[in-house]
């Protein structure tokens, strides 16, 4: 897409920017680093409103375990600021260290931490937002807790930027552990096999940061054995990680992994690849992996797909690089077999409109007029509804 | 004069299920904060789904005000009914409809009181986190409403992490689903929107929780000090050092004497100016480590000593004296009015500072109980109610207290809700756009504004207000 861009560098310049183009009846596309512009469906927006000059740490008191930044500051400058003070904002979401804050939020992005520490919308405390309308407002505070008012602060998380512009965000921070160490797990990929593996994990003495289940493409280009692999990220005292490796004893051979395999676990994605993201009840996770590794296989062969599942979450997530016309077709047939909920990340354009919208019943679109009543932002990007 | 619709809701509930009488009804006038009263003309209590449903699409079809009631244990007068508004009351849907182990979910009624969740969890070793003090009383559906939080919520999250899915039944009578119990939700955060929006934007019929594992290991710890300040210092020192216990709770000298003089006596010291009620859980390996430094935390910080519960019956009696601290104080005077405000944990010395000020200038007793670790204040003033002048001294030192919250960076409500009696703090932390903000997302939900009328958002900070600035 060819489209002009405008980066203001202040709220404000946001804010009138967002009413002029209301007055106009400009639609805009809000981007941050403007890496995944690709991501949801395809906007009819002819300009492109970046955040990413609207950057800074804003407010950072480590005893609060708190941190408010400008929604263009980038997730490296947070996790830099935080591991001075031996803090993290445990939020990994997938794509490169430089995205924005801002981006994460109002896609609700969220990797393989969240099986510990949840996403977005378990983080973030508060926000300040330039609405369709051009108003300028906030919700929530910079407390970890905090009931005063309608809750805008989770209605907005995740809103993929159509109801307003994200300008600042508030997040809750963690104290770094002590000890964070990551192990590896190759398994037998038989359904039965990995099925028993998931239980017992499940009630095993171990409290892991992530567990994240990888297939053999992924593992191999991950730098691991081309093997299904079951990454497991223990965190806490010495005694206590100690004490969950020994209890991990049951599930065969661990082997340490370095801790890069999560940073490019998250960089494993090429542009204009197809993302697909299924969620199911964690207890049928292992037959989800199973039918999400058949639907990217070709010709029964090896699957042509990297393929990610985290544990407890009961979440699957697909990647197929460069995918042909007719694997779209498939992974889009399979999904609608799988019993779970599925998410489109990334689809080549064209198919966009073979899967249903993000946005139904009777609440969605409602939501969507009261904040942005003319349709400006990012329109189209959650379905033709909006 | 009885309600206009008392035949009609009688007829869908039956007689025992409704009441309109005075005298009967005085009991709703009031939630847990008894400052506030106003009884309303008519209460009904749905035995069943089917007749909660038929209630509200027949006020919905005659336009008529409700406000959805669990318990009444609320702390904000947010259960109140004005004018013609029915109470709907549903704490007799209680049924825990069904628990799913392996996926560590229940489904239950809106009625359900929080700890039976708990209870019939713990057969599979499981339990719902938000741990309310009113917890043997509450309702979920009324936690729903306020989103909940607890002592426990420091580690384990509000209410608002342990809701999958709720079934609602919007004011106008139609169903819709929030969230997904089975996975991961497409599009706005409707379910975020609702949890916390205290009756206003509908009624929970259904609530699907998420259950959490029994920690391997429990450790409660109380240590004493001479010195609100020290204990203040403690609690950010024990945080900063990346520990996370489960709750980290703190009381005041006033507090503990009065929950010793009380039938709930815990064995505090009386003669302490401040206790920690600290408990760690999780692994128990590793454990041991963490109790030890948190212990060292305490001591280097000023405690005098740090007792750790030998058994469950000690713990069980330090806590009993925490969580029955609001009940203690009915001893020490007639009426209590109690403060939810919430200040970044490291202004914690600051603002105790200056509500002691407070209190001496008014001339006025505070104790404070609360949860430290989350920075969640509950200074508790008690006074006789039918001082009017008393009751205005006390009146003026709750608005310097909450105004010290607010110009510390935080805000007026962690866990009670907003209500009707913070009502007048909301425009201290949000503007007239963020508060017409908060309107326009309310008329998604209720576009009549029939649910919970006049809570939450002051009427005039809405958009007509706005659009005539002026008429201020």
């Amino acid at each position: 897409m060819t489209a002009v861009t405008v980066a203001p560098d202040t709220v404000a310049g946001i804010a009138s920017h967002v009413h002029e183009a209301r007055e106009r009846r400009e639609a805009l596309r809000i981007a941050g680093a403007g890496h995944w512009l690709d991501a949801g469906r395809p906007t009819s927006a002819s300009s492109i409103l970046s955040l990413q000059a609207v950057t800074g740490i804003v407010d950072y008191n480590p005893g609060d375990l708190t941190l408010t930044a400008r929604a263009g500051t980038s997730l490296e400058t947070i996790a830099r600021a935080a591991a001075a003070e031996q803090q993290w904002l445990a939020l990994d979401p997938f794509g490169a260290p430089s995205g924005t804050l801002g981006a994460t939020v109002a896609t609700a992005s969220a990797g393989p931490l969240a099986f510990a520490f949840g996403t977005p919308r378990d983080n973030v405390l508060g926000l300040e937002i330039v609405t369709g309308d051009g108003r300028t407002i906030r919700s929530g505070g910079r407390v970890v807790k905090n009931v005063a008012g309608f809750d805008l602060t989770r209605l907005f998380t995740g809103s993929w930027g159509t109801l307003g512009v994200i300008t600042e965000v508030t997040v809750r921070l963690r104290a770094l552990p002590e000890v964070d160490d990551t192990l590896a797990i190759s398994i037998d990929e038989h359904p039965d096999t990995l099925g028993t593996l998931l239980v017992h994990l499940r009630t095993a003495a171990i409290a892991p940061l992530a567990m994240e289940l990888v297939n053999a493409p992924l593992a191999h280009l991950l730098g691991l054995a081309e093997r299904t692999v079951l990454l497991i990220r223990l965190g806490g005292n010495a005694d206590s990680v100690r004490a969950q490796r020994a209890a991990l004893g049951f599930a065969g051979n661990l082997a340490t992994a370095p801790a890069s395999v999560w940073s490019a676990l998250r960089a494993c994605e090429p542009e204009h690849a197809m993302v697909v993201r299924i969620s199911m009840l964690p207890s049928l996770l292992a037959d989800c992996w199973m039918a999400a590794c058949d639907a990217t296989r070709v010709d029964g062969g090896a699957p042509a797909a990297l393929v990610h599942g985290t544990l407890e979450r009961g979440v699957v997530r697909c990647i197929v690089p460069e995918p042909s016309p007719e694997a779209v077709d498939r992974v889009i047939a399979a999904c609608g077999a799988i019993p779970g909920t599925v998410i489109f990340e990334r689809l080549p354009g064209p198919a966009w409109p073979r899967v249903p919208d993000a946005l139904r019943g009777r609440l969605g679109p409602r939501v969507r007029q009261a904040f942005d009543p003319d349709g400006i932002l990012n329109p189209g990007i959650l379905g033709a509804t909006t | 004069m009885s309600h206009p619709l008392s035949s009609a809701l009688r007829e869908i509930v039956g007689a025992r299920a409704l009441l309109d009488r005075p005298s009967e009804l005085l009991a709703y006038g009031a939630d847990g904060l008894p400052t506030y009263n106003r009884p309303p003309t008519l209460a009904v209590f749905p035995e069943t789904r089917d007749a909660l449903v038929k209630v509200v699409r027949l006020l919905a079809r005659e336009g008529c005000p409700f406000v959805p009631r669990g318990a009444g244990t609320g702390l904000s007068a947010g259960a109140l009914a004005e004018a013609d508004a029915v109470i709907i009351g549903l704490n007799r849907l209680t049924a825990i409809l069904s628990i799913d182990p392996v996926n560590r979910l229940a489904v239950v009624e809106p009625g359900a009181v929080n700890a039976t969740i708990s209870r019939a969890a713990a057969r599979h070793a499981l339990h719902y986190a938000p741990d309310p003090s009113s917890q043997t009383a509450c309702t979920i559906g009324g936690n729903i409403a306020e989103n909940s939080g607890g002592p426990h919520c420091l580690k384990y999250g509000v209410t608002l992490n342990h809701v999958a899915a709720l079934e609602v039944i919007l004011p106008d009578g139609e169903m819709v689903t929030l969230g997904n119990a089975n996975g991961e939700c497409d599009g706005y955060d409707l379910l975020g929107a609702f949890i916390g929006s205290e009756g206003c934007f509908g009624i929970a019929l259904e609530v699907t929780v998420r259950l959490s594992r029994n920690p391997e290991a429990v450790r409660t710890m109380l240590a004493d000090f001479m010195a609100l300040d020290a204990g203040a210092r403690a609690t950010s020192a024990i945080i900063a050092r990346g520990i996370v216990p489960a709750a980290l709770e703190m009381m005041d000298g006033p507090t503990i004497r009065a929950v010793e003089a009380s039938i709930y006596a815990a064995g505090y010291p009386a003669d302490a100016d401040a206790v920690l009620l600290i408990e760690l859980d999780g692994l128990a390996a590793g454990m041991d480590a963490d109790v030890r430094e948190v212990e060292r935390i305490c001591l280097e910080c000023g405690a005098r000593a740090v007792r750790i519960a030998r058994d469950e019956a000690e713990r069980a009696r330090l806590w009993q004296g925490r969580k029955k601290a609001f009940g203690a104080m009915g001893r020490v005077a007639p009426s209590l009015v109690v403060q939810d405000a919430v200040i970044p944990r490291t202004k914690l010395p600051d603002v105790l500072r200056a509500i002691h000020g407070i209190a001496e200038r008014w001339d006025i007793q505070v104790c404070n109980v609360f949860h430290a670790g989350d920075g969640n204040l509950h200074p508790n003033i008690g006074f006789d109610g039918r001082d009017a002048e008393q009751t205005d001294r006390v009146h003026h030192a709750m608005r310097e207290i909450m105004r010290a919250c607010v110009d510390a960076g935080g805000t007026i409500t962690g866990e009670h809700g907003v209500g009707l009696d913070k009502l007048e703090y909301m425009p201290l932390i949000f503007s007239p756009d963020s508060l017409d903000a908060q309107c326009r997302l309310r008329d998604v939900f209720d576009p009549a504004h029939r649910a919970n009328p006049g809570k939450v958002v002051p009427v005039h900070a809405c958009r007509e207000w706005r659009m005539a600035p002026a008429a201020r």
